[in-house]
């Protein structure tokens, strides 16, 4: 029998997932000589990262808001909640993300793409080559060298299916809680075929129809999901992928995709036990030390 | 001075209503730079070339198939809307088929009282082209007879050469000044330039562009020029997006200047002059349209495009370039991969972006901000 689809009746926010904070108990901010903070303001979600000599000492990953700069300003209280450190400890700070002009904490910003590629280098090691963002409206292809500098990238144009918006999208229509998509499109018997379109606009006709057609409905989750695995990798695709292969971003925590993606691509992704949804701030909390360090930032 | 140019740009239309008022004289709009503008100087006909507007508009899908490029429907927008309504006849010389349907199309639907199909020749790198296309100008000027009621002599084609000459070594000379290591003006306003040169009487054109030499010897811009950029590609007058990458730098992070392009509004149409040492006048001009940089839709079997790129590059000391087309423009889309290739073999990186007819801000600003981070060779962040 197939599972009831709620519509919405106890307004359930089913795409939401847990804002969080973290700090490093081993470090002790009062000694470090450099603070920096790096600050990603992305489509959906904003992270604040402090940096304490180069290695991460806090982070904070929130939800966006309509405003940017208030988004911004949240996310780095947060981060430094139940630190003790006054803001103005902080020598240097970059903006990064979609929002990134509009970090008024920060003093400089830099794109989203150079700080990822950064910032996996340090979550993930310096052997990663090839990094996959995919944060809310945008999923780019990174390849970058062992420092984490850019070589090459590529993103998504125009259209922002199959991104992590769209898979928030898909959670909420189908009542799942979006932690548990991963997971439970893997609750079948047997794959079925992907969605025909990843579009977020069509998402409902597609879903609803194939409820209709009385698929379970960890099924249309793992069609969802395998779709999206094969837009990303079309993405990808183009870019070649070389060895190490990182993923950052929110969807890096849905096995549903990741999993499949990494069936096509035939290689294990990097593991890490950092949040992948602080890269990109990592790498800007990261640039900064070394733009203080070398008298380039303000001190 | 130099504001000049962006004056003409934005008041094309009034610019030349005064000009009929004022000479009595006849503009034709002409949709490629294919046409020979030298040839309607000796009728003391103005050419204008037709460009887009920018504007999202809905006038011409039941006209345009939608894999047709966003240029061609933006100029065809503009016949539509009757922005050139003061046109005394169009005229197309043979590129694309996109832009042949937005000729067409104009042609059946606004009655433009003159119009003319020049068949410019494709195979430009055919030893018979010259020949060929000398033959279809004469059949073109007896159209220009019926227009103007006039007859011309080989004096008066030697009087347009000199005329489209002049303008076209003015802005050559401009463009020396963009070498320099902090250019005295910027990728926008050499664009503004470019294409005013298409809206306005040549004449008048190099009078100011003679003025704005003067003027470029001693301006100085209170600006960090940052990376040195160029553009390739397809037509391209979308002065907001160079607005837009040349103020990256403003707010501290990575900024450029573009230096020098390989388009068909800038150095494509307007590199080449008139060899005045060819006796026949009007076999000058034919040499002059089948030996200039050719639109990719034209460069074929060889791909001479390629090494008139890198050559540009060199010589403007560019860090980087951008690859950048309409979307669907066909002759552009095959070149991509080999100019690609040409350039970094040659040690200059590039990147590719493709226009529409308004362009997307934020995707455009993170893409080409990305670029630019890439280019640093200094690098402070590493």
């Amino acid at each position: 029998m197939a599972e009831e689809v709620k519509e919405n009746d106890e307004k359930q926010e089913f795409w939401r997932w847990t804002e969080s904070n973290w700090k490093n108990p081993d470090l002790k901010w009062e000694d470090a000589k450099i603070i920096t903070a790096g600050i990603d303001v992305g489509s959906v979600s904003s992270q604040a990262v402090i940096c304490a000599d180069g290695e991460i000492f806090a982070y904070s990953n929130m939800r966006t808001g309509s405003d940017s700069p208030e988004s911004a300003k949240n996310a780095l209280n947060y981060a430094l909640e139940g630190t003790n450190m006054p803001e103005s400890r902080i020598d240097y700070c970059i903006g990064t993300g979609y929002g990134r002009v509009n970090v008024p904490m920060a003093d400089r910003s830099i794109t989203e793409i150079a700080c990822h590629a950064r910032g996996a280098n340090f979550i993930y090691g310096n052997e990663v080559r090839t990094v996959l963002d995919v944060g809310g409206q945008d999923c780019k292809a990174i390849r970058c060298d062992e420092k984490g500098k850019v070589i090459n990238f590529l993103m998504n144009d125009k259209c922002a299916a199959g991104t992590g918006r769209g898979m928030e999208v898909f959670a909420d229509l189908l009542s799942v809680p979006i932690v548990d998509v991963g997971e439970r499109s893997f609750k079948i018997k047997e794959e079925p075929t992907p969605v025909s379109s990843t579009c977020v606009v069509y998402a409902k006709t597609e879903a609803t129809g194939l409820l209709r057609k009385g698929w379970e409905v960890n099924e249309v989750l793992a069609a969802y999901c395998a779709a999206m695995a094969e837009r990303i990798y079309s993405l990808i695709e183009r870019i070649g992928i070389e060895k190490e292969f990182a993923i950052t971003g929110g969807m890096a925590k849905n096995v549903g995709v990741i999993d499949r993606l990494m069936k096509i691509i035939k290689m294990d992704p990097m593991k890490t036990k950092w949040d992948t949804q602080i890269a990109g701030a990592v790498g800007a909390g990261l640039f900064g030390y070394t733009l203080v360090q070398k008298g380039k930032g303000r001190k | 001075m130099i504001e000049k140019f962006q004056e003409w740009y934005d008041n094309r239309h009034e610019y030349a209503k005064k000009w009929k008022e004022k000479t009595g004289g006849k503009v034709v709009g002409y949709f490629c730079t294919y046409a020979p503008e030298e040839i309607f100087y000796a009728f003391d006909v103005l050419p204008v070339r037709i460009l887009g507007s920018h504007e999202p508009q809905d006038v011409t899908e039941p006209h345009i198939f939608g894999m047709f490029c966003p240029f061609c429907r933006d100029v065809l927008a503009q016949g539509l809307k009757d922005r050139y309504d003061y046109l005394d006849g169009i005229m197309l010389a043979q590129s694309c088929l996109h832009l042949r349907q937005a000729f067409t199309s104009w042609e059946l639907h606004k009655n433009p009282g003159w119009s003319y199909f020049l068949p410019m020749p494709n195979h430009v790198q055919s030893k018979r082209s010259v020949q060929f296309l000398k033959e279809e100008y004469k059949l073109l000027i007896e159209k220009l007879e019926e227009l103007t009621g006039k007859k011309i002599t080989d004096d008066d084609l030697k009087r347009g050469i000199e005329i489209m000459n002049k303008a076209r070594r003015a802005m050559k000379d401009i463009y020396e000044f963009r070498k320099q290591d902090n250019p005295p003006l910027t990728g926008a306003e050499a664009m503004y330039m470019a294409c005013a040169n298409f809206f306005t009487d040549a004449r008048e054109f190099t009078e100011v562009a003679e003025e704005v030499k003067k003027e470029l010897e001693s301006r100085k811009l209170d600006r960090d020029p940052g990376k040195r950029i160029m553009l390739i590609g397809s037509e391209n007058d979308d002065i907001e997006y160079i607005k837009m990458i040349e103020t990256l730098g403003d707010r501290e992070s990575v900024g450029c200047t573009v230096v020098v392009e390989e388009h068909c509004t800038t150095t494509r149409s307007f590199w080449t002059e008139v060899d005045t040492g060819i006796e026949d006048p009007l076999e000058a001009i034919a040499q002059r349209y089948v030996d200039r940089t050719p639109c990719p839709s034209k460069d074929w079997p060889d791909r001479s495009r390629l090494n008139t790129i890198l050559d540009f590059a060199k010589d403007y000391n560019v860090d980087g370039a951008i690859v950048i087309q309409q979307k669907f423009c066909d002759p552009h889309e095959c070149d991509i991969p080999f100019v690609r290739k040409h350039l970094e073999d040659n040690g200059i990186p590039t990147y590719f972006l493709e226009f529409d007819v308004t362009v997307a801000a934020g995707p455009f600003a993170i893409r080409t901000e990305a670029f630019l981070e890439t280019l640093e060779a200094e690098d402070d962040l590493f």
